[in-house]
């Protein structure tokens, strides 16, 4: 079973779960109804099982209430004043303010990092320029500056975030197969050292941000986009190569010597037995690489200026001074930001849950 | 270190040639560790050197000045301790002991013990232990309580809950921290603001981040909690998942009400992933910066600001650089502290070969 059919079928699982819980439940209220009429199922114990379950759902509620509260202000349009739990006059008006106008392009320029403009591939004139999501139907100004630059801080980010994973993967794969496979004078030392590491995370960077911005300052390497997304993949390589090698340790070692009796050399051996063997390991790493770049506020907001900002300093900049922000436009923005990854991580949660084992997931 | 010792052995024992091809495996690794040196092991070094000097931009950007050509030192001089006695005593003190008069010290001491003190530098530091230790306690008692009703026998529908309640691990630290701002916001349809002043608690909008240090504190409190209960719920629900199951029953059979079984059964078998968790959880919150920092800067009075937050602003809106880099150095110890107890208790490092 491949790593993405394993994850559809689990997600499918899920959703089929939840759709499925109307009928079910039905069947369970049918059993336990003819349970307590002919007298089987006491009713202290159908008493408990509503006030439990109703107890968690209200926890839950409760727990989630300031998102959903995000939610009802992205969604109403008429101000947040009084909280309304389902906002009387929806409207979709804050989020096209978040992704704002989109026309085709004259031109599709494809850009190669590093090196720039690769190819450009005009677009017949008869459609390039046109709307995809026309504002202008919704009541809204067509001018861009008036919307939320969204798009623009995600690319910045998605720059940031690619260089990170490039740069990452390509010195943590070959550090954990190292780790997991061979030895070396020190090695031990330098996995105790990642362990000791891999505890504590984020105020790491922010403890030695003072010597970062200097060191930043005088390469010249403020307000540019690459050195940060190399210094993200540096900060990721503790955690991510020890979780890697954690994950390689459980490969039957025979694959391996079974691929050197055949006579592989050592870069076909991890090419095609270690490589395909890791993939779900490989693709918890990226994911956790990947959001290291995403997500991080303190380190971006310090070195980049306005043009060059990733999405969470844009977002900060929008939730402004309390007094002076447009709430509705905030929240969309922020939204819009947090939800893909929030719904990653309801799908994933079965597997965070087995303590980052990886015990259910098959590679 | 035994490994440079063990190294030199193995030069001793054999030529240089077998060496570099019996540890050749260490050039995979070797990349990942210069990377993380460059960017991480480096600037740690740097920021203790320049907690030695009177760095400060006016002087750190100009000139070409590298230590060993590596690191930027511009026109900063050395300055010895001095950041680190102003640091922690007071201006007058300080002062005394730069200029050795010890016993202008003492007696100053004698006659008024607070006014040695640089009233600035502990407050921050007690600050950040006083919110280690209450949001602590929340955390772990909050984590344990959501933890043993999302996994109550009787209720339906656990794992869709246990999913919706992790999602705010899953979320970018600084939307949850925005977004409890505006749950905070001093404005009236905040929603804290909303939600008393409808129970009728309050008849006027609380300015929550500026009417009170210990208030302002509480939303810290609060929030921090927020941000960790998933992880210390996951922890429990799995520890709790290996709860002998014989043995609950065992002692329901025998008697045992829910709070003999709990102290008795539950917490015992709890116990060791619970407190590895609080370890991590702890250093954590010792790490405190985006709240304070989200949170209209650790106001009022920048009485609030948790100890990395209070070397940023000395570096970044103060310029003294020298003296952030001292107080960073202060965390990065503690930090340090907490890695190496967390390993310790934590059992972690059987992998890697040392009890």
């Amino acid at each position: 079973m491949s790593l993405a059919s394993g994850i559809v079928r689990s997600v499918y699982e899920d959703l089929r779960g939840i759709v499925l819980a109307p009928y079910n439940l039905a069947k369970e209220f049918r059993y336990t109804y003819h349970g307590l009429q002919r007298g089987e199922i006491p009713p202290k114990h159908v008493a408990w099982t509503w006030i439990s379950t109703f107890g968690a759902v209200a926890l839950a509620g409760l727990l989630m209430f300031p998102i959903y509260w995000m939610l009802t202000i992205a969604i109403s349009g008429g101000g947040i004043y009084s909280f309304e739990f389902i906002p009387t006059n929806p409207t979709i008006e804050n989020f096209i303010w978040v992704i704002g106008p989109l026309t085709v392009p004259d031109n599709i320029v494809i850009n190669g990092p590093l090196v720039g403009e690769l190819f450009r591939i005009p677009v017949p004139a008869s459609i390039g320029g046109l709307y995809i999501l026309d504002p202008a139907q919704f009541g809204m100004p067509r001018r861009p500056e008036y919307y939320s630059g969204f798009i623009a801080y995600a690319e910045n980010s998605a720059y940031v975030s690619f260089w990170t994973v490039v740069v990452a993967m390509a010195v943590i794969i070959p550090g954990a197969y190292g780790m997991s496979r061979r030895d070396f004078i020190g090695r031990k030392k330098l996995l105790y050292l990642y362990i000791l590491l891999t505890q504590v995370g984020g105020g790491l960077g922010i403890a030695v941000l003072i010597a970062l911005y200097t060191i930043f300052q005088n390469l010249g390497w403020l307000n540019q986009l690459l050195p940060l997304g190399i210094y993200y993949g540096a900060g990721a390589v503790p955690f991510n190569t020890w979780l890697l090698k954690t994950y390689m340790d459980g490969i039957p070692i025979s694959y391996e010597e079974a691929a050197i009796v055949d006579g592989a050399p050592s870069w076909r051996i991890v090419y095609e037995v270690i490589i395909p063997l890791s993939k779900a390991g490989l693709a918890t790493v990226f994911v956790f690489i990947f959001l290291a770049g995403w997500t991080d506020f303190v380190i971006a907001q310090l070195m980049l200026d306005q043009s060059n900002w990733t999405l969470p300093v844009g977002l900060y900049d929008y939730s402004g001074r309390p007094s002076e922000m447009d709430w509705g436009n905030f929240s969309a923005f922020a939204l819009a930001f947090a939800t893909p990854l929030m719904l990653v991580y309801f799908f994933a949660q079965r597997y965070i849950e087995s303590g980052l084992s990886f015990g259910g997931m098959e590679g | 270190m035994s490994t440079v010792s063990d190294a030199a052995q193995r030069f001793k024992e054999s030529d240089f040639g077998s060496v570099l091809e019996e540890n050749s495996s260490a050039a995979l690794v070797l990349p990942g560790l210069l990377l993380w040196s460059m960017f991480m092991l480096l600037p740690m070094v740097y920021i203790f050197i320049l907690s030695l000097t009177n760095a400060e931009p006016a002087n750190l950007f100009v000139g070409d000045g590298r230590l060993l050509g590596l690191v930027p030192l511009g026109e900063a001089d050395f300055i010895g301790l001095e950041n680190y006695i102003e640091l922690l005593f007071s201006i007058q003190a300080a002062n005394h002991i730069l200029s050795g008069a010890y016993g202008s010290v003492l007696d100053l001491f004698l006659s008024d013990p607070v006014a040695v003190f640089n009233y600035q530098f502990w407050n921050s530091f007690l600050v950040t232990w006083a919110f280690v230790i209450v949001s602590v306690t929340g955390k772990v008692i909050l984590g344990i309580a959501i933890a043993m009703i999302m996994t109550g026998n009787r209720v339906r529908g656990k794992r869709y809950l246990r999913g919706i309640i992790i999602m705010p691990m899953g979320v970018p630290v600084i939307f949850s921290i925005l977004v409890w701002r505006a749950v905070f916001s001093g404005a009236q349809f905040g929603l804290m603001n909303q939600l008393l002043l409808n129970i009728g608690i309050i008849d006027q909008a609380i300015n929550w981040f500026y009417d009170g240090r210990w208030l302002a504190f509480s939303t810290y409190v609060v929030t921090e909690m927020w941000l960790a209960y998933p992880f210390m719920v996951l922890i429990t629900v799995s520890a709790l998942q290996n709860v002998n199951g014989d043995l609950l029953d065992a002692a329901e059979v025998d008697g045992a009400g829910f709070f003999s079984r709990m102290r008795h059964v539950i917490l015992p078998s709890i116990r060791r992933p619970v407190m590895f968790g609080t370890i991590l959880t702890s250093a954590a919150s010792f790490q405190q910066f985006l709240i304070p920092f989200v949170f209209e800067s650790g106001s009022p009075n920048r009485e609030n600001e948790l100890l990395l937050l209070f070397a940023y602003k000395e570096a970044f809106n103060q310029n003294l650089y020298g003296k952030g880099a001292a107080i960073s150095l202060t965390a990065l110890f503690f930090i340090g502290m907490f890695m190496w107890v967390a390993v310790k208790r934590g059992n972690l490092a059987e992998e890697a070969g040392e009890a």
